[in-house]
């Protein structure tokens, strides 16, 4: 179980600033929705906290430790946004790729017995018992999210990223995958932070939300999200000044 | 199969066969990272090994493998550093290599039929210390692609995903592409480096067509590049052709044969997928 202290964070993509002075910090156990529009910069603060890139100014903090590069975070699942490219005409099955949660560093392996297990407990969890021996090319987009989350989650992590994992996913499936990560966070203690258009449903199960517009513009419980928000489910009333 | 008490037709079984299982090892990850072009880029690279073997008058093959590897790390190293103009890069490193062949070529004293042997194989000359040289690689690929099977598929599959699982990507990529390029020389001598990449692409592509995962493509793809050596050289040696041409004929006359059957095999599969999306109904009640 890790927190997350992100501290003065800035950052920008060449002379594009996406960040300045951002500063979060989600409690160990917390399973927060991070919500903007486009562009806001939400998949690149999931990135700070993966170490997939390094902030400019300030300091990302996963567990205490200063993150440094992505290389040292092995516990960290991440689940990136528009991974579809790849599965597309993947030749793997979905116990290939779950099993590939197992792949660190290499210094952790585990037996082949005890994978399998692993892999099948796994799929349970996210309800895709039976796919084992499925191209995952060929699942449906709701089908393939589990199957991330199930790689993701196979590879016991303390912090789960998640970035838009219902994208294209149809409205109870996406409710089904939030209630699950609800429970995944409550039962197994994981802390998730999930970026999500899918306003309703993330909040419905999420006990923190951070609205990211132009800055950090809302970051409080999801009950009092919810409360503002009544009625205008896509529309960002915050707006940092 | 009398035509293998040569000693020759021994030598180029072996050199074949080592070939034959090294490619699609290399070739499957090639092909799902999109990269079916990079054998025919380390081939162009090989080339500047060969000729500038005979140039300095040492074991062509050997400064080939040597150069080849060299050349892939630079080439891993300038993708990682400048992703944006990474395609444009790789060119510029392959037109240096022909140009540099033609260089060498023009320098040194080329063999009879040594240009065209490394264009097109010449596995029927392979020699005693070509079969060390390749079985040594062989081994070498073998252990390697072994160690770093599991962590090269999930780069293969998403690069962030695998190095915020801890895998250092670009050594891991490194090692991957001078094992390729090692792959690549092996290659040039069997089929020539105008041929190497297709048996690196061909066995693959049919494998796939069968859609089944990883490790069983990689099985199927292996199973077909050899069966496309053992039956290019046959015929090479029964028709009297030279056999790159004719190992490379049969790996598409496989892929041909396997894009009918896959065609044929569309009812089954579709019966298959409806009885797996029985099972997750009846396992999406139980989990929620
Ligand atoms: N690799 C990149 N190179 C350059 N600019 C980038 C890169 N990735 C993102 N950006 C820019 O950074 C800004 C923030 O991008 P980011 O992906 O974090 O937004 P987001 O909030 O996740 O948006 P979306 O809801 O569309 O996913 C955008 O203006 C985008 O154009
Ligand atoms: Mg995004």
């Amino acid at each position: 179980m890790f927190d997350i202290a992100i501290k003065n964070v800035s950052f920008a993509y060449g002379d594009n600033k996406v960040l300045s002075d951002l500063s979060l910090t989600v409690a160990a156990g917390d399973f927060v929705a991070i919500v903007g529009p486009n562009g806001a910069g939400k998949s690149t603060i999931l990135k700070l906290i993966a170490g997939l890139v390094r902030p400019a100014d300030g300091v990302v903090q996963v567990g205490g430790k200063v993150v440094r590069d992505a290389c040292y975070s092995c516990e960290i699942g991440y689940v990136p946004q528009h991974y579809a490219n790849n599965t597309a005409g993947f030749p793997a099955t979905v116990e290939e790729i779950v099993a590939l949660g197992l792949t660190s560093s290499g210094s952790k392996r585990v037996k082949r017995e005890g994978a399998r297990h692993i892999v099948k407990h796994m799929l349970d969890l996210v309800g895709l018992e039976g796919l084992n021996h499925r191209l995952v090319g060929e699942l449906s987009g709701g089908q393939q999210q589990r199957v991330m989350v199930a790689r993701a989650l196979a590879a016991n992590p303390g912090l789960l990223l998640l970035d838009e994992p219902t994208s294209g996913v149809d409205y109870e499936t996406g409710t089904k995958l939030y209630g699950l990560l609800g429970e995944i966070n409550r039962n197994l203690g994981i802390t998730i932070v999930a970026v999500s258009h899918d306003i309703d449903k993330v909040t419905r199960f999420a006990n923190k939300v951070a609205c990211i517009n132009n800055g950090l513009c809302f970051y409080g419980d999801s009950t009092e999200f919810r409360h503002n928000h009544a009625g205008a489910p896509h529309f960002f009333p915050y707006q940092k000044v | 199969m009398e035509l293998f008490q040569y000693d020759f037709m021994q030598r180029a079984l072996i050199a074949g066969l080592i070939t034959a299982v090294a490619c699609p090892l290399i070739g499957i990850f090639v092909v799902v990272r999109r990269q079916a072009m990079i054998g025919d880029g380390l081939g162009h690279i090989a080339f500047a090994g060969v000729m500038g073997g005979y140039v300095l008058g040492v074991y062509p093959t050997a400064v080939a493998a040597l150069v080849t590897m060299l050349g892939a790390a630079a080439i891993e190293f300038v993708r990682h550093r400048h992703m944006r103009q990474a395609d444009t890069a790789l060119a510029i490193f392959f037109y240096s290599g022909i140009a540099l062949a033609v260089i060498f070529s023009s320098m040194a004293k080329v063999p009879g039929n040594g240009m065209i042997g490394v264009l097109f194989g010449s596995i029927l000359t392979v020699t005693g210390a070509d079969i060390w040289l390749i079985a040594g690689s062989g081994v070498l690929v073998l252990g390697v692609m072994h160690r770093y099977f599991d962590r090269l598929l999930l780069m293969a599959f998403d690069e962030d995903v695998a190095h915020v699982s801890g895998i250092n990507t670009g050594l891991t990529g490194t090692i991957f592409s001078m094992m390729a390029a090692l792959v690549v020389v092996v290659g040039m001598r069997v089929v020539g480096i105008l041929l190497v990449s297709s048996l690196m692409v061909i066995p693959v592509a049919a494998a796939q067509l069968l859609r089944r995962g990883f490790r069983a493509t990689l099985a199927l793809a292996v199973a077909f590049s050899v069966i496309s050596v053992l039956g290019g050289l046959v015929l090479s040696f029964n028709l009297d052709i030279a056999p790159g041409g004719t190992i490379v004929v049969t790996a598409v006359a496989i892929y041909l044969i396997m894009l009918v059957c896959a065609d044929l095999n569309v009812n089954f599969t579709l019966t298959r997928k409806k009885s797996a999306d029985t099972i997750v109904k009846s396992g999406h009640k139980n989990s929620y």
